[in-house]
């Protein structure tokens, strides 16, 4: 299996300064079947969308209060020798969906104003399309709402919060 | 994956106006001092103010929250919602009984069974409740501490509906009297299984979901939580066994066992209000609602309250100190804990049955859109003070000042109910709305 490239963000984290650009010159540069290994100082939930869409699987460690390593191997499509590992990390079971085209982060808010953002997002999607969302908790609420315009749900806990993948009606 | 089922409750609304008329009726009997502290603790008046208060305004409202409370916590719908309707039934038609049953006791011995028929008919609804709650909560297990609180709550509210219709029964079959007539010197043990046990445990179950959820602090109460669930419930159950136990037994050790359950009470309240202070320090939500900045109040006449009552049930002199105690407790805590939050949840629900299906597709009003905080957060704090100098007028025995109090109370509780109809009305939303329709208060089988 290909070594990970480790690439150490909590410093730049910690100073307030944005890692995004320097994590995906890192993915850019990663040799083909290689993952990363990411440290930082939270769960970075929205990056798993981000690098999902790019091709990556991900697993997750907390080694303690503001310490998290993260593990981002490619698909085993996507990789060479080293995917069998990759392939190992549990998932929820995603069957036949695409890959999500919209992604919302409502941790941070309380309720109903997850709900009416990921409504709002799912006006926008085509149909068959889906919506990713990260809340704070289950919302219980929407559920009603999805089962009328006919969009399926899949939740996962992730962390403290709730993973949400949302597949628009058609 | 989670299962999509209704999750909005039919009848909850209408459980909160009829509960809400019984808290105005309950206040009217005290202001025109038909009832303690111008009338004794056991005038037909204040048996009938205070079960208006604990039956009529409490129990409904509690268990029109739970109705609307337990399929969130559980993710499993309740048992029937027909049966939300049946409970209603039951328990506002048993308290009109028991209320004739007051009043007729001293009339004619056939008015008087009004009381145990009515107590009958309270506990036939409150069966029908518990059903209808037991059911989705016994299928959630292991279930988390909200749950296991509202769990015990109800086993708490069983024994006390049990010693009530046993006080019934005593007082007005006299072939029962010889066997139940001692229990009646179990009357403070009753109410503390029903203030205590049961509301007071549910309510902080209820509340150790609902805060961190609106002010987004950590759900998770660990340890505290666990040992505010486990004295509670082991300091209520030992005090109201040891204290029905004394009506036959004049033991020693009932008397050390009672004192035990008062001492892990007064614990289990001190950590819970200390947790409770946690879960507002480390809210993530910097600006919080006026309901939660309301709640305030609440829990410091919880401090105030349960200090009092447990003060003077330890001294052996309860007439000082309990019936104020119990006053805090009923009006200020319970009460108090249940307007505030009736501030968000009547919204809330109003909210989801007007609005859910056009969300995302049309301009609507947001939740805090259908109240006016700067109308509504006066009330509370007229409310509150009013509570507490009433608290002090009653403890210094000036039954003019409290009735003063209570004239304040009223005009802050009919401040609130005029905002919750406005916000159940879309009042203060119209600005963000062109349709005038009113909702229903039993919300359709879609919410």
């Amino acid at each position: 299996m290909t070594e990970p490239f480790t690439l150490d963000v909590r410093e730049m984290l910690r100073s307030g300064a944005e890692p995004l650009p320097k994590i995906l010159q890192a993915v850019g540069d990663l040799a083909p079947g290689q993952p990363l290994r990411l440290l930082a100082t939270f769960e970075p939930l929205p990056l798993y969308a981000v690098l999902g869409r790019k091709g990556f699987d991900h697993s997750a460690v907390r080694h303690g209060e503001g310490d998290w390593e993260v593990l981002f191997s490619p698909h085993a499509a996507d990789a060479g020798p080293g995917a069998a590992a990759a392939a190992a990390v549990p998932r929820p079971s995603t069957d036949e969906w695409p890959r999500p085209s919209a992604f919302l982060d409502n941790r941070g808010l309380s309720p109903p104003e997850p709900m009416m953002r990921i409504l709002e997002a799912l006006e926008h999607l085509a149909p068959g399309q889906v919506l990713e969302a990260l809340n704070e908790r289950e919302p219980v609420f929407l559920y009603p709402e999805l089962q009328v315009r006919g969009a399926a749900v899949r939740t996962e806990r992730v962390g403290e919060g709730v993973r949400l993948l949302i597949r628009c009606a058609g | 994956m989670a299962t999509l089922s209704n999750r909005v409750s039919r009848w909850t609304l209408l459980l909160f106006a009829c509960a809400l008329a019984n808290f105005l009726a309950a206040q009217g009997l005290i202001l025109v001092g038909m009832t303690w502290p111008a009338r004794a603790v056991s005038a037909p008046g204040t048996l009938a103010a205070v079960h208006l208060l604990v039956i009529g305004w409490l129990l409904l409202l509690m268990l029109g929250a739970l109705f609307q409370f337990v399929p969130v916590i559980t993710s499993r719908p309740l048992a029937s919602q027909r049966m939300a309707l049946w409970a209603l039934i039951g328990i506002e038609a048993g308290l009109g009984g028991m209320i004739c049953g007051f009043f007729g006791i001293a009339v004619s011995p056939v008015l008087a069974m009004a009381l145990p028929a009515g107590a009958t008919a309270v506990l036939l609804g409150v069966l029908a409740a518990s059903w209808n709650l037991g059911v989705p909560l016994i299928r959630a297990r292991p279930l988390r501490l909200p749950g296991r609180m509202v769990l015990t709550g109800l086993v708490f509210l069983f024994v006390t509906v049990m010693l009530g219709l046993s006080f019934a029964l005593a007082f007005t079959v006299p072939a029962l009297a010889p066997y139940l007539a001692p229990l009646l010197n179990a009357f403070g043990d009753h109410a503390l299984a029903g203030l205590g046990g049961w509301f007071t445990l549910t309510a902080m179950g209820v509340s150790y979901k609902l805060l961190p959820m609106f002010m987004l602090a950590p759900e998770d109460r660990g340890i505290p939580g666990d040992c505010v669930h486990i004295l509670g419930t082991l300091g209520f159950a030992l005090a109201v066994a040891a204290g029905v136990a004394q009506v036959w037994v004049a033991a020693g050790f009932l008397r050390i066992a009672q004192s035990t359950g008062y001492g892990a009470i007064t614990i289990a309240v001190a950590i819970y209000l200390w947790d409770i202070r946690r879960i507002y320090r480390t809210r993530r939500r910097r600006v919080i609602e006026v309901h939660n900045r309301a709640a305030v109040g609440a829990f410091g006449l919880l401090a105030l309250g349960a200090a009092l009552a447990i003060s003077s049930l330890g001294t052996g002199r309860p007439e000082a100190g309990a019936p104020v105690g119990v006053f805090l407790i009923v009006f200020g805590w319970l009460g108090g804990l249940g307007l505030t939050q009736l501030y968000k949840i009547i919204p809330f629900l109003t909210w989801l049955g007007r609005y859910g299906s056009r969300l995302g597709r049309a301009s609507v009003p947001r939740v805090q859109d259908l109240v006016r905080e700067r109308r509504g957060g006066p009330w509370f704090v007229l409310y509150f003070a009013a509570i507490l100098l009433g608290g002090g007028f009653a403890l210094s025995g000036s039954a003019l000042g409290f009735r003063s109090c209570m004239a304040l109370v009223a005009l802050a509780t009919v401040g609130l109910v005029t905002e919750y109809w406005r916000a159940w009305r879309g009042h203060y939303a119209r600005a963000h709305q062109s349709e005038t329709a009113i909702p229903p208060f039993i919300a359709n089988p879609r919410g």
